[in-house]
């Protein structure tokens, strides 16, 4: 575990001077930092937990739509609009667990997507509320201590701490009673039960824990695009973006999701000239070979030959 | 005062495009029956259909419905294909697994055919794309009827081969109790991948005969179909034609109703809602047995 915090700390410093060397390619950066930290918060409750949702969107919908309406229609502080977004996202999921926590696997994995279609529905029809189909413009921001929230360089921190946020949680996760009881359920949930674990609040707790993580991202990725819209923002195809990158980088692993994240966003980029808007096919081809040859993701793989091989030697001497 | 005109005009449109549903729907619920898996590729399948019939239209000039004659053999052979290639490797992982490469697959698909036509939305003109038959006051259009139609004969040959053929049998067979099939001499996974030949060419065939109907995108209907096709099943309950069907003309008849009674806004949301009602009050589906909770 120290491990862990030794290679979060190198990583957070690399982070703190990547702006000074590659200038340049901040927006990419930004980019994979927020799917980095929307993967892993997707992951407390569709790896610890082990309920797939697909309907993660409708969290960064929220927490976006928080900021860009109340900067821009009711001149609220962003950082109070974020604040807002991430209790709504808390009783939301709230919410949405309570009704949905019944069905199980593939069940839970349809409802999401219902639900969270339903909020699209909703964003792009009721303009009184959400500014209807054309989006919202972030245009004017308060400059707290003189930064400038629109600079590529603030929005890039932002997205860092975002992201080191949702790491750090999931590292305190892990090894704490909650983490243990997260899997239980995950594993089996008559033998959760059996050993006192109520299934529900803990997968409850998971699911308000990561909307209210991904809300904070959704929250600074409308700062980062100053304009948002419906269509994309609470759309499937942005759902499945972060549930694929938490897959395969490795479910329920510390570092998978970034992984998945540095992977998927890096390929893409790699590809944006070649595949042009195609570029979700590197998503489709990349999930196929995961779970079909490493269906533990690319983390989770050799992380279990680790542990299997220190059992084995162990049980050896 | 009640429009019974316009109210059976809406029944009927609901009715027409219900039994397209259908059609979609009953090719996932048979592979779910069979197979236990949950296809996430089934709408992009819908959209390959379509896009057949257009490209057919535009290097031949053929009739929509002409291209059936060669999307509904193409779709058999690719879905056999698929299932002996890609998702016979998962009939031993947990469920989400075939879920997540079904979901990969329709990504797949969506985008190489985003590649390969663009993303401009595609049509296929006929002559007859705005003739209507009229009884009475109500009138129907005519590509709606022959929607309609195409879908009865196929589930009408569909019924027929699965309740009189041996090849049938096997399939119920095999969807009933796997391990008893094997033990009375059925080849399974021979039944699979006809099974999923047999959804793939339904789901084609819901593309061609909507082609005249609705435009063909590359990526965002699929999406659209898979989940009006899951819609479709679990309203009826999911690894059950029959159900299936009544599930198709359900919300054919909803999504119609509702956006002429309601407002159009929701058209999609309306089947959504009965969806997750149905989910959570009886997730066994309208028709399907009640099954003991323990």
């Amino acid at each position: 575990m120290k491990k862990h915090y030794i290679i979060f700390a190198g990583l957070v410093l690399m982070g703190i001077f990547y702006p000074q060397m590659f200038p340049g390619y901040l927006s990419v950066a930004i980019t994979l930092l927020l799917y980095a930290g929307w993967a892993t918060a997707w992951d407390i409750l569709g790896g610890w937990a082990g309920q797939v949702s697909l309907g993660h969107a409708s969290f960064v919908g929220l927490g976006a739509y928080f900021v860009a309406v109340e900067t821009s229609h009711h001149e609220i502080a962003p950082w109070w609009a974020v604040l807002m977004a991430l209790i709504a996202a808390a009783i939301l999921a709230y919410l949405w667990g309570r009704l949905t926590f019944k069905l199980k696997g593939p069940y839970f994995t349809l409802s999401t997507i219902a639900i969270a279609e339903v909020f699209r529905l909703i964003a792009i029809n009721e303009g009184w509320l959400t500014g209807g189909a054309t989006g919202v413009f972030i245009m004017t921001l308060p400059e707290p201590f003189g930064l400038d929230l629109f600079s590529r360089q603030v929005n890039y921190y932002l997205a860092l701490a975002f992201a080191a946020i949702t790491v750090l949680v999931v590292m305190l996760i892990s090894r704490s009673k909650f983490g243990y009881q997260l899997r239980a359920v995950r594993e089996d949930e008559d033998s959760a039960m059996a050993s006192g674990i109520n299934p529900t609040t803990v997968k409850l707790k998971a699911f308000m824990l990561s909307g209210a993580l991904t809300a904070l991202g959704g929250g600074i990725y409308a700062i980062f695009l100053s304009f948002i819209e419906p269509h994309i923002i609470f759309y499937l195809l942005l759902s499945v973006q972060i549930a694929l990158t938490a897959i395969i980088g490795g479910r329920g692993t510390i570092w998978g999701p970034c992984i998945g994240a540095l992977l998927v966003v890096g390929s893409g980029e790699l590809f944006r000239t070649t595949f042009a808007e195609a570029n979700m096919l590197i998503y489709g081809l990349l999930i196929m070979v995961v779970v079909i040859f490493m269906p533990r993701g690319i983390v989770g793989e050799p992380a279990r030959y680790l542990i299997r091989r220190v059992y084995a030697k162990r049980a050896q001497s | 005062m009640f429009d019974y005109v316009s109210f059976l005009q809406n029944l009927s449109n609901g009715v027409l495009i219900g039994g397209v549903y259908a059609l979609i729907g009953v090719g996932l619920t048979l592979v779910f029956g069979v197979m236990k898996i949950i296809n996430f590729a089934h709408g992009d399948f819908v959209i390959l259909g379509m896009y057949c019939s257009v490209l057919l239209n535009s290097l031949f000039g053929w009739d929509p419905y002409l291209s059936l004659l060669v999307a509904m053999p193409l779709g058999f052979v690719t879905g056999a294909l698929l299932q002996r290639l890609v998702l016979s490797r998962l009939m031993e992982a947990p469920p989400e697994s075939s879920l997540l490469v079904t979901l990969g697959l329709a990504l797949v698909i969506g985008n190489i055919l985003l590649l390969t036509f663009g993303a401009e939305p595609k049509s296929v003109n006929v002559s007859y794309a705005s003739s209507t038959v009229s009884l009475g006051d109500v009138s129907f259009s005519l590509i709606l009827l022959l929607a309609g139609l195409a879908t009865m004969v196929v589930i009408a040959g569909l019924y027929t081969v699965l309740n009189h053929t041996e090849l049938g049998r096997a399939i119920r067979a095999t969807a009933d109790n796997r391990l008893g099939a094997e033990l009375v001499g059925i080849n399974t996974r021979w039944i699979e991948a006809v099974v999923f030949g047999i959804g793939m060419a339904l789901a084609v065939t819901a593309g061609v005969v909507l082609i005249p109907l609705l435009f063909a995108t590359p990526t965002f209907s699929g999406a659209i179909f898979t989940l009006k096709a899951f819609v479709v099943t679990v309203l009826g309950g999911l690894g059950n034609i029959g159900a299936a069907i009544a599930g198709g003309l359900l919300l054919g008849v909803v999504e119609v109703m509702g956006a002429s009674y309601l407002t159009s806004d929701y058209r999609d949301a309306y089947g959504l809602l009965v969806f997750l009602l149905i989910l959570l009050l009886r997730p066994e589906g309208l028709f399907g047995k009640t099954v003991k909770r323990v």
